[in-house]
């Protein structure tokens, strides 16, 4: 890609930054003044991680590291060299609070989520579920692969019917 | 003449193995024995109809109506894979950026970009020379462009855009483009714009009313408006002030523009309306809607703050069109309160009139409504201001007077309960101040002023299915509002609110519903068995691709993980009027209704034919059609549908809805009009901290008449999420201005959107009043929810501490400075020596509660009663129900110019009235 580059202004340096994203070792050249939020949707392509206020007051940005909860939009990416990065993407295996609670109460729930804005639920369905996710990981319960067969649009007929 | 030779089929050779059936296999090889419970008592099922039969009760094969069902798009969102507007990245893209006034009110003297142009990596510049055409939501009122054309008419507003190869130098590239105004007197105040000025907003030449701001006024009077004093026995009067609140939806405004190479530009946006934009580009880019391809990405939330075209769209088309290469277009969360489009700021008057036994004999509303800078749907939030609360009860006579102002603040627009809102919040409350001058129950007094079922409001609006009565006793027992009311201790309250609001706009804004439909839904089914559906019906989260989903799987007796649904791009989507008036579950579900049963029809005939059944006998069940007297004659569904295949193919189809034709013909009579309304009754439990004013709201029991939740889930998640954005509006959120006019707050620090610790317990109720034009019975839901938390709320807050307010939010400031008023009155010292008010009830409440008794059996009979007669407002007044009261009584006006009388001292909004039309001065 060609480098468009202000000439009056006193530039960044870069840096090599070396994270882990989602299990994977990345490995790209970012600018030291860049904000965490930015390098991930930008050029480590995880768009799962949304913009939505520019100031730590929605929650959107969130990403897991070293497992802590963490605005990216008020995370300098360079200050998290060489740490763990889990984004929306790489949560299939767990929020960060059922994996040390496994049967919070509402009340840890509420907290858990609280720096999150949500402008749809009213919260009530995201308690609702955090609840149904710890129900599903305490009782050890199968959630069906989403790549398994779909119905059969040509069924047989059973006597009863 | 010579016979063209017949083609003849294959013929299958013997011995050999037949063909394998394309599309077979798969989960669930065995059909599901039809569930009875599923299945209404009108069709021999077990499922209940207290409501009566419902035209579509033979459609149900009991697969996913009426049950809880997860969005068909959830999976995308929840892991994080969902597109929306500014996930769309095309390669090559540049970075668009909008430069903005800093200025109120200018004159753009001149605007000289060579600077940014010679800046390495800046592609192209655009500014309003680029595109002069004017667009804008209604054809009556098209006053935006893409980029100001010789002024600029608030903070924020657009003046030049850039596209260059990064954000960095997009913004180096805005600080080098050298501007020049003339700076103009800024109006900000809501009452100025009542005023002649020296340089108007905007100038609507012929049409402009006088030299004032003033974009709309309504004057409207039905009834007869000089019997009230007569007939009045007790009156609230109130004068609201309403802050102005932003929607707040989470993913800011975003917009990719490419045009490709054959010269057809598409739009990514994450748009309510993408008909809208489709025009307006047209429009702005003079060139035929058939090049356009609107690409409606997912959408984070909208509330009525995506569905105006907007000028950044414009802006990122015309740079794509000057520098040939993609751009995207990303604000920020200051940038999305610059456009705005929020609830208005408004001053209400209420005034509400009661006889002396307990009828509603007036309402008397004049609404002041603060546009900002351009019209958006304004035309019709005006409207709204006084149409929109002429229901659910009867009324003597109603007046309204309603005027929308331009000052130079960013537009206001529609938001969620568009124009309803606010004077919903002022009837209501005023109706709790009556019961209390009257000395009854607030909801007995309601109970006993219901419109019945299939019945006409005093504006002529048809009401069909209603179920406002089944709500306030359902909250009314749930909340055990009898032993609470005006009797809890000083600080812990308890109140009541109602809503209404229309179930799809019966007017598609820009074509005659008689010349095409409101919406039209296309399938397409082939081999496979997979059905493909293309709807235009923006899903923007609430749930639209599901309930269109739905509707085909009930039909057809088929899983929803046979459904798919493409509903994201205008070259494939049917021309559909969107997301807004909550029309989609109505008009969509309907046409995606007629054009499965076409699909049905194929199929049955074709299960005909292979199984010698007829067609009367056969009926639709789980991935299956068989003869309902005997299920094990029948056929699978790809059986019959590859049957049906023989001689074309793919099966296609087509199904539309356009609302019947309904109302009066009066000036104005369309807004509002509706081929269902919904309704819902809230019970709000508070806390008032009387030493610093803090209000908590406990909990909230709101029952919601949907007609029929198609989906429970989402009906719900409407009925939680709207108590959320209402509380919003009612404790805390506010777009505040400051003395130079500047917007103070537009971030989420400042601009407080309740957390999940204000939010309330809330317990939602639906009821289901069967509508009969409903798909299903359905109406709306994500509407007129939100309708009563607001009035709920602050009627708690009189029953906690006796004072009301009448100005939101209602911050802890604002409660305390009323309850020191409230100390002086009663004379004492400590707050906490307050008396909180009680209320013994009068005679009245007696008669009210016989004739709530007797309106409940008569609402029964008419809902019953296929060949009932007409029902029209002022019935309980002593007019013939049967008859229009107009036709009847000479004294009962419809008045949409006000009188000579009615100018010498005009409310506050009905002073509008006093300028001239510019086309009519002279006369």
């Amino acid at each position: 890609m060609v480098e468009f580059r202000l000439p009056m202004l006193p530039q960044p340096g870069e840096l090599v930054w070396s994270v882990n994203i989602n299990g994977t070792e990345v490995k790209l050249n970012i600018e030291s003044n860049a904000i965490l939020l930015d390098v991930l949707r930008d050029q480590a392509g995880s768009l799962g991680t949304k913009r939505g206020c520019d100031m730590g007051t929605c929650g959107c940005c969130s990403v897991l590291v070293d497992g802590e909860p963490r605005l990216s939009c008020l995370t300098l990416a360079a200050d998290m060299n060489g740490r763990e990065i889990t984004t929306v993407e790489g949560l299939a295996n767990g929020h960060q609070l059922l994996s040390q609670n496994n049967n919070p109460t509402n009340e840890e729930i509420k907290t858990a989520i609280e720096g999150n804005l949500c402008r749809c639920t009213g919260f009530q369905q995201i308690v609702d579920s955090i609840r149904a996710a710890s129900d599903i990981i305490r009782e050890n319960n199968d959630i069906e692969d989403s790549t398994s067969a779909k119905s059969d649009p040509h069924p047989g007929f059973m006597e009863g019917n | 003449m010579v016979k063209d030779k017949e083609i003849q089929g294959y013929r299958q050779q013997p011995g050999k193995l037949p063909f394998s059936k394309p599309g077979s296999g798969g989960k669930n090889s065995f059909s599901k024995p039809i569930n009875l419970e599923n299945i209404p008592v009108s069709q021999n099922g077990i499922k209940d109809q207290p409501w009566g039969p419902h035209r579509h009760d033979s459609l149900i094969s009991g697969q996913v109506i009426g049950k809880s069902t997860a969005l068909v798009d959830s999976a995308w969102k929840v892991t994080g894979q969902a597109q929306y507007g500014d996930d769309v990245r095309l390669p090559n893209e540049l970075i668009g950026r909008i430069v903005r006034s800093p200025h109120h009110y200018a004159k753009i003297l001149s605007i000289d970009c060579s600077k940014a142009l010679d800046l390495p990596g800046v592609v192209a510049i655009a500014t309003g020379n680029d595109a002069k055409n004017k667009f804008g939501v209604l054809p009556v009122t098209k006053d935006e462009h893409a980029m100001a054309v010789e002024k600029v008419r608030h903070a924020g507003d657009l003046i030049a855009c850039i596209a260059a190869e990064n954000e960095n130098i997009a913004r180096e590239a805005e600080r080098l483009i050298q501007i020049e105004y003339e700076i103009l007197e800024s109006i900000h105040d809501i009452k100025e714009g009542l005023e002649d000025s020296e340089y108007p907003i905007h100038d609507r030449g012929q049409y402009h009313i006088g030299n004032s701001n003033i974009q709309k006024r309504v004057f409207q009077e039905f009834g007869n408006i000089s019997s009230l004093e007569k007939n009045t026995v007790v009156s609230h009067q109130s004068n609201w002030t309403f802050a102005g609140v932003n929607h707040g939806f989470t993913e800011p405004h975003a917009v990719v523009a490419n045009w490709s190479p054959d010269g057809r530009l598409t739009l990514y946006t994450p748009q309510q309306v993408p008909h809208y934009v489709h025009r307006s580009l047209a429009d702005v880019l003079e060139i035929p809607m058939h090049q356009i391809n609107v690409h409606r990405t997912f959408v984070g939330g909208g509330f009525g703050g995506k569905s105006d075209p907007f000028p950044h769209e414009m802006c990122a088309a015309i740079l794509a069109r000057k520098s040939g290469r993609p751009v995207r277009i990303t604000f920020d969360r200051e940038e999305v309160f610059w456009v705005n489009r929020g609830r208005h700021p408004s001053k209400i008057e209420m005034n509400l009139h009661a006889d002396s036994i307990g009828r509603i004999c007036g309402i008397e509303t004049d609404a002041l409504i603060d546009g900002g800078s351009f019209a958006s749907f304004g035309h019709v939030t005006t409207y709204y201001n006084g149409v929109l609360h002429t229901a659910p009860y009867e009324i003597g006579a109603f007046h309204y007077t309603g005027a929308r102002v331009w000052t130079n603040k960013p537009a206001s627009g529609a938001m969620r309960g568009h124009g309803a809102v606010n004077s919903r919040c002022a009837v209501e409350v005023g109706l709790d101040d009556l019961a209390e001058k009257l000395e009854v129950d607030p909801i007995t007094l309601r109970l006993a002023n219901l419109l019945p079922p299939h019945s006409a409001t005093i504006t002529g609006f048809r009401v069909t299915s209603i179920g406002m009565r089944e709500c306030l006793e359902r909250v009314k027992e749930e909340s055990g509002w009898s032993d609470k009311f005006r009797k809890m201790p000083l600080g812990k309250g308890i109140g009541i609110g109602c809503g209404f609001f229309i179930s799809g706009s019966g007017l598609p804004i820009h074509w005659d519903p008689n010349k095409f439909p409101h919406a039209t839904v296309h399938l397409k089914i082939d081999m496979d068995g997979g059905v493909t559906i293309h709807t235009g019906a923006a899903e923007i989260g609430q749930g639209s691709d599901t309930v269109v989903s739905q509707s085909v799987a009930e039909v057809l007796g088929l899983p929803l993980d046979m459904i798919r649904i493409r509903s994201r791009e205008s070259d494939t989507s049917p021309v559909d009027l969107g997301s807004y008036s909550s029309r989609v579950t109505f008009m969509n579900a309907n046409a995606a209704i007629s054009a499965a049963m076409k699909i049905r029809d194929e199929l049955i005939k074709a299960a005909s034919d292979i199984t010698g059944a007829s067609e009367e006998v056969l009926v639709i069940g789980d991935r299956r059609i068989f003869d309902k007297n005997n299920p094990a004659i029948g056929v699978s569904y790809l059986e019959a549908l590859h049957k049906s295949q023989e001689e074309r193919g793919a099966l296609i189809s087509s199904g539309a809805y356009r609302t019947p034709p309904m109302g009066k013909t009066h000036k104005g009579a369309a807004a509002g009009l509706a081929p269902a309304y919904s309704f819902s009754a809230y019970v709000a439990e508070v806390s008032v901290d009387v030493e610093t004013g803090k209000t908590i709201v406990d909990k909230v029991w709101a029952a919601h008449d949907c007609g029929k939740a198609l989906n429970p889930l989402a009906v719900n998640g409407q009925i939680i999420g709207s108590c959320h954005m209402g509380l919003g509006q009612v404790l805390s959120e506010e777009m505040r201005y400051g003395r130079t006019g500047h917007l103070m707050n537009p971030d989420f620090l400042d601009y407080k959107i309740p957390s999940i610790h204000e939010m309330p317990e809330v317990i939602p109720i639906i009821i289901e009043s069967n509508d009969p034009e409903g798909p299903f019975g359905a109406k709306e839901a994500g509407e007129g929810p939100l309708l009563p938390i607001l009035p709920a709320v602050c009627n708690a807050v009189y029953d906690a501490i006796g004072v009301r307010t009448e100005d939101l939010p209602i911050t802890s400031e604002k409660v305390f400075k009323l309850v020191e008023k409230k100390c002086r009155e009663q004379g004492v010292s400590s707050p906490l020596d307050l008396k909180p008010p009680r209320l013994e009830f009068s005679d009245l409440q007696d008669t009210l509660e016989k004739r709530a008794d007797l309106h409940s059996t008569r609402d029964i009979e008419r809902r019953l009663d296929s060949s009932r007669e007409e029902y029209y407002n002022g019935a309980i007044f002593g007019f013939d129900p049967t008859k229009s009261p107009e036709e009847v009584d000479e004294n009962w006006s419809v008045r949409v110019i006000p009188n000579d009388d009615y100018l010498h001292s005009p409310r506050l909004a009905g002073s509008a009235w006093k300028h001239i039309e510019r086309r009519k001065m002279g006369d």
